[in-house]
């Protein structure tokens, strides 16, 4: 395939906005996850723990 | 299993990694591929001079000093800028500026066709301090530049890298840079016949600083900023509106 | 410092600064007719003075295993430190360059102080030396605590801190002898460019290290951050400065990009080392900080994972927004402009979490300046978020651009949001790390936190007026249809506003002054805290972890 400039512009408008709402989607389903959500409450609380050593 | 476990760690680290490197490149690379064809769209202009070493080595002074931190060079397609500036700076006008000089902030007025506009006088005198020619002014006063003599001993080697990174320099324009560079401000010198020969006939061959005797800094920054805009007329002929580019000051 | 690294350790050590030494002398032999001979001679100094260093502690005795219990917490100490030291000098030079602004006379015939060269210093020393130190300071500290693991060794950090510092040198020495490339927040030259991507790799592979050493299975969201800055600073740091130098010999390198490639790379760059240098890593200073200082949890966890992704996202496609109506492509501006616009939406969902954190806890951000300074922080990052998506609509950045709106906006975000962050987190770190019981004086980081707001406010109201005025008066014309003023009636009219942006400047940089006071009597001066229970290991907190 020949690629000028106009096939790069038309890739680059096209694809670009597939590309955003596959990635939108992978995102959402990943933060909205159920079993994900005990997992995030766990890490949102283990920050405020007052421990100062690591774990061996 | 505990070793199974720990792999899968590292595994979702990686694979987190990639995911932000495939995320963030997208972005950048759609908009930046098309612009490597840009060429096929960019104006055509046949006539576009290259800098010569004395500019050459003026546009590094430029560099060296931050003029682009208040200065910028690109007049935005906007009727107050065309109208206060000039016509709007095309693209193919910075094509062989490595770096680009379009700036980002205008403490100082725009630059991108300052050439030929004053005369040289007037440049030695602004630079030597802004304040005697614009009182108002809040420019540094550049006066070690008439102090400072020009190097111009490695200025082939410049040119060689310019011609490395695209710029269409010749063999014979690397291998007489320096002497280009001395010719250029020293027109009555044997030296000063060759540049014009190798640069073209509208090169401006003559004593910038006003000294014919000395080659200094002065000299090269002056000769860059007297070619801006003036290495080609495609600006002033693919507008809607054409105007003449300015007549060289005396 | 030596005695905490282990024999071997200190072998490389002394190996690596030996090394950098012979590569200073090879680049002081080589460029002895051009400018870099100074930096050679720099390299060469600083590696000795750093062999000299580790081989004077040499034969201190060896830590022993029971440092694996503990976190390793001196390169944090020491990227602190500079990190201050940094701020003050590069804040003493903002106001340097401001007020040079309004007295063009102030660079006593100096080439080194003329405006030009001293903006770079300015520029380079908050956002690599105050910013970049702050950043890897806290970054050794919370990818540490939120993975329950040590540092896999004791070298790598080191080297990671003191040779970004050298970068920072060399990019700040020689600005002031005339060696730049000119592209604005990527001045550094050729081999402080080849130096920071070795310093990087290091950092992101230590990095990288600790996470898999990790103990809790999730990685927490500061560390998203964190590595995204890490990874895309990579990316943008070597894509921007491909060069190719003069000789071996000279400082001077011509970028292979030209033109309106150029333009469009130097401000993909620009614009995303505001991302994910200024904002990214900054953002992980905010999602561990600002709870642990609360000791509240975070709002929403998983908003702060949807604007992770939206920032990695977003940010990238909004560069050409620095380029309307040039002579870039037109739809290469649009669609900046467009993602630039939706960018204020994962901007938003960042600074609502940080602000509904602090929901209920108003009476602590009331009475803790600390609390205050992330509280502020956040505001800031808001309103210079929205500003930014507002400047970057063509019609709106025909009237902004080049104006010092532009200016006003940037200190917005870095003295509101990046530097307040900054100090509120120092403030939170600084005790815990020295094991002290709180600041040295509460009352002083009072004072520092309403100089600092004082100085930020009448900084970005100068600029946002004389933004406006300039690039009104640039395009008013009269009635006959002519340009009413020209550029220098323009600049007249800004001198009062460049004098008020000096005073801006100047109370935030004495508030710098005091803060540094602050944290070093809080190391000195301050006793040591009575050992808290959370210090003895907690017998089953470590039968959990030991899964």
């Amino acid at each position: 395939m020949d690629i000028d400039h106009d096939t790069l512009v038309f890739f680059s408008k096209s694809w670009g906005l597939f590309y955003l709402l596959a990635f939108a989607i992978c995102v959402l389903a990943y933060t909205f996850w159920p079993s994900n959500k005990k997992r995030f409450n766990k890490a949102k609380k283990s920050i405020l723990d007052p421990e100062d050593k690591p774990w061996q | 299993m505990p070793e199974l476990f720990h792999r899968k760690l590292e595994r979702s680290t990686i694979g987190f990694v990639l995911a932000i490197i495939v995320v963030a490149s997208i972005g950048g690379i759609v908009e930046i591929a098309p612009l490597f064809t840009i060429d096929e769209t960019v104006e055509e202009a046949p006539d576009m001079r290259l800098y010569t070493p004395l500019e050459l080595a003026g546009r590094n002074i430029y560099i060296r000093e931050g003029c682009y931190a208040c200065h910028s060079q690109m007049i935005r397609t906007l009727r107050d800028e065309v109208e206060r500036y000039g016509p709007y700076s095309l693209a193919v006008e910075s094509r062989y500026d490595h770096p680009m000089l379009w700036g980002s902030k205008r403490t100082g007025p725009d630059l991108a066709r300052i050439g030929d506009k004053y005369s040289d006088i007037w440049h030695v005198a602004h630079l030597t301090n802004p304040r005697d020619v614009v009182p108002e002014s809040n420019m540094p006063a550049y006066r070690w530049l008439a102090r400072n003599d020009l190097k111009i001993e490695d200025l082939a080697l410049h040119l060689a890298t310019q011609r490395a990174v695209g710029v269409p320099y010749t063999e014979d324009m690397i291998e007489n840079a320096a002497e280009d560079a001395y010719g250029q401000a020293t027109p009555d010198s044997d030296a000063a016949s060759g540049v014009a020969e190798r640069y073209g006939e509208e090169t401006q061959i003559r004593a910038f600083d006003g000294v014919a005797t000395r080659l200094t800094e002065m000299d090269a920054l002056v000769a860059y900023l007297q070619v801006l805009g003036r290495l080609t007329d495609a600006a002033y002929e693919d507008t809607a509106a054409p105007q003449k580019p300015p007549e060289p000051v005396e | 410092m030596v005695s905490t690294l282990t024999r071997s350790e200190r072998q490389a050590a002394i190996g690596v600064s030996v090394l950098v030494a012979i590569c200073g002398l090879a680049f002081a032999a080589l460029g002895r007719h051009d400018v870099l001979e100074i930096h050679g001679f720099l390299i060469l100094a600083f590696g000795l003075l750093c062999a000299f260093a580790v081989i004077n502690g040499y034969y201190e005795p060896e830590p022993t295993d029971e440092r694996l219990a503990s976190y390793y917490d001196a390169p944090i100490k020491a990227g602190i430190a500079l990190s201050m030291a940094w701020a003050v000098f590069a804040l003493f030079i903002g106001v340097w360059v401001a007020s040079l602004l309004a007295w063009p006379n102030l660079t006593f015939d100096q080439a080194w102080a003329s405006f030009g060269r001293l903006r770079p210093v300015h520029t380079t020393g908050i956002i690599f030396g105050f910013g970049g130190n702050a950043l890897i300071a806290t970054s050794f500290h919370v990818m540490q605590r939120t993975s329950r693991a040590r540092m896999p060794d004791q070298f790598s950090a080191w080297f990671v801190l003191i040779g970004f510092n050298l970068f920072c040198l060399l990019s700040v020495t020689g600005y002031l002898v005339g060696v730049t490339q000119s592209k604005e927040y990527a001045e550094a030259e050729w081999y402080a460019d080849i130096w920071l991507v070795i310093v990087w790799v290091t950092y992101f592979i230590l990095y990288v290290r600790t996470i898999a050493r990790r103990k809790e299975p999730h990685i927490y969201v500061a560390n998203w951050y964190f590595l995204a800055f890490i990874l895309v600073v990579a990316i943008l740091h070597i894509v921007n400065n491909i060069a190719v130098p003069v000789s071996l010999g000279h400082a001077k390198s011509y970028p292979v990009w030209s033109g309106v490639q150029d333009a469009m790379v130097q401000w993909w760059y620009g614009h995303n080392a505001v991302a994910f240098f200024l904002t990214a890593g900054f953002l992980g200073m905010l999602y561990y900080y600002l709870p642990v200082r609360a000791q509240r949890p975070i709002f929403s966890y998983r908003l702060s994972i949807l604007s992770f992704w939206g920032i990695t996202f977003f940010y990238m496609w909004a560069g050409s927004h620095h380029l309307h109506y040039t002579a870039l492509p037109h739809w290469v501006q649009t669609l900046g402009m467009t993602f630039s616009v939706m960018l204020l939406v994962p901007s938003w969902a960042s600074a609502g979490n940080a602000l509904l954190t602090l929901n209920g806890a108003w009476h602590r951000v009331r009475d803790d300046a600390t609390l205050r300074f992330m509280m502020v922080a956040a505001v800031f990052y808001g309103l210079s978020t929205f500003e930014g998506s507002f400047m970057a609509i063509r019609p709106v950045n025909s009237l902004s651009h080049y104006t010092d709106w532009t200016v006003g906006h940037v200190h917005a975000g870095a003295l509101g949001w990046v530097a307040l962050i900054t100090f509120g987190s120092f403030y939170t770190l600084v005790p815990s790390l020295w094991k002290r019981e709180r600041m040295y004086s509460p009352a002083l980081v009072e004072v520092h936190f309403w100089l600092a707001l004082a100085g930020t406010l009448v900084y970005i109201f100068a600029m946002w007026n004389s933004g406006v005025i300039q690039g009104l008066m640039w395009r008013t014309y009269t009635e006959e249809g002519t340009l009413a003023y020209s550029f220098i009636d323009s600049l007249v009219a800004m001198y009062p506003y460049y004098i008020a942006r000096t005073l801006g400047g100047l109370l935030f940089f004495v508030g710098a002054i005091i803060g540094s006071y602050n944290i070093w009597m809080t190391v000195r001066a301050v006793p040591l805290a009575a050992d808290r229970g959370s210090d003895i290991p907690d017998s089953s907190a470590v039968a959990v972890a030991g899964e």
